[in-house]
């Protein structure tokens, strides 16, 4: 990296996303420096209503990466591009159904990642982060 | 091109006595250890309300960042961990004192945190 790499807010397309700011919380939705895109914690946010889907876990969890691949794309990512994740889980019980649903999206060459069970804010049963890098995929055509 | 890696400790800081840095640069990054309220000269804790933690930790924090050339503008990511989620809120409070603009990317959860310290926060910034 040169110096004077830049940082700069990411924000989601669809505004439902912007959990932070409609609620008013101290954190922005993404941050990218350079070739980085940083995400804060995501959770199962209904991109209708902009409430919680706190059905059963595998559907929280697909709702999540879903969300997740939106806002990597409104920066000009994806989850393809994503190096590093942590999951949080409500209930360490859910760690072989979190796999399940894993697969589904990440088949080939998964990121690198850490699962662990603690508390979580509005009830949620699952929490994502991620670590991306920023832009299209070569295969994508940059 | 090979990045140096460089530990970042502030002058006139105790060492923790622990295996960890308080800091790492490496490249444009650095990479905080997870911080505890403490004051920075003794290495005494500095326990008390959620509210009084965070202030400690962030006041701390920014003093690390500047040793390391950086700022708490510069912050990218945290990560927060509270001992209950209903002390979010009283987090956030002295949180946003902070961070008033474009704050960092953020997760919080709950935890239950070594040495009975009641806000552990730990940060990836520019440097």
């Amino acid at each position: 990296m040169t110096e004077g790499v830049e940082r700069s807010v990411i924000e989601p397309v669809n505004p439902k996303f912007n959990v932070s700011r409609n609620v008013n919380l101290p954190h922005s939705p993404g941050i990218r420096v350079g070739d980085y895109i940083f995400l804060s914690g995501m959770g199962p946010v209904d991109p209708v209503s902009g409430g919680r889907n706190l059905g059963p876990i595998a559907e929280q969890i697909r709702q999540t990466l879903r969300n997740m691949a939106h806002m990597l794309e409104s920066a000009g990512s994806g989850l393809d591009r994503i190096v590093k994740m942590t999951v949080v889980l409500a209930d360490a019980g859910d760690y072989d159904e979190m796999n399940r649903v894993w697969r589904e999206f990440f088949p080939v060459d998964p990121p690198a990642r850490t699962a662990c069970a603690l508390q979580l804010s509005n009830g949620n049963g699952v929490e994502i982060e991620c670590i991306a890098l920023a832009g299209k995929s070569p295969a994508q055509g940059i | 091109m090979t990045f140096a890696r460089q530990v970042i400790e502030p002058g006139g800081w105790r060492r923790p006595g622990l295996p960890l840095s308080p800091a790492i640069r490496a490249g444009e990054f650095v990479f905080l250890s997870g911080m505890t309220a403490t004051d920075p000269t003794t290495g005494a804790p500095a326990r008390g309300a959620v509210t009084a933690e965070t202030r400690q930790i962030l006041t701390n924090m920014g003093e690390l960042l500047k040793a390391a050339g950086s700022s708490l503008a510069k912050v990218v990511k945290v990560n927060a961990l509270i001992y209950s989620m209903l002390e979010y809120e009283n987090m956030n409070s002295v949180y946003r004192e902070f961070f008033p603009v474009d704050p960092p990317a953020r997760t919080v959860c709950g935890a239950g945190l070594i040495g009975g310290h009641k806000v552990e926060i730990e940060c990836v910034a520019l440097a």
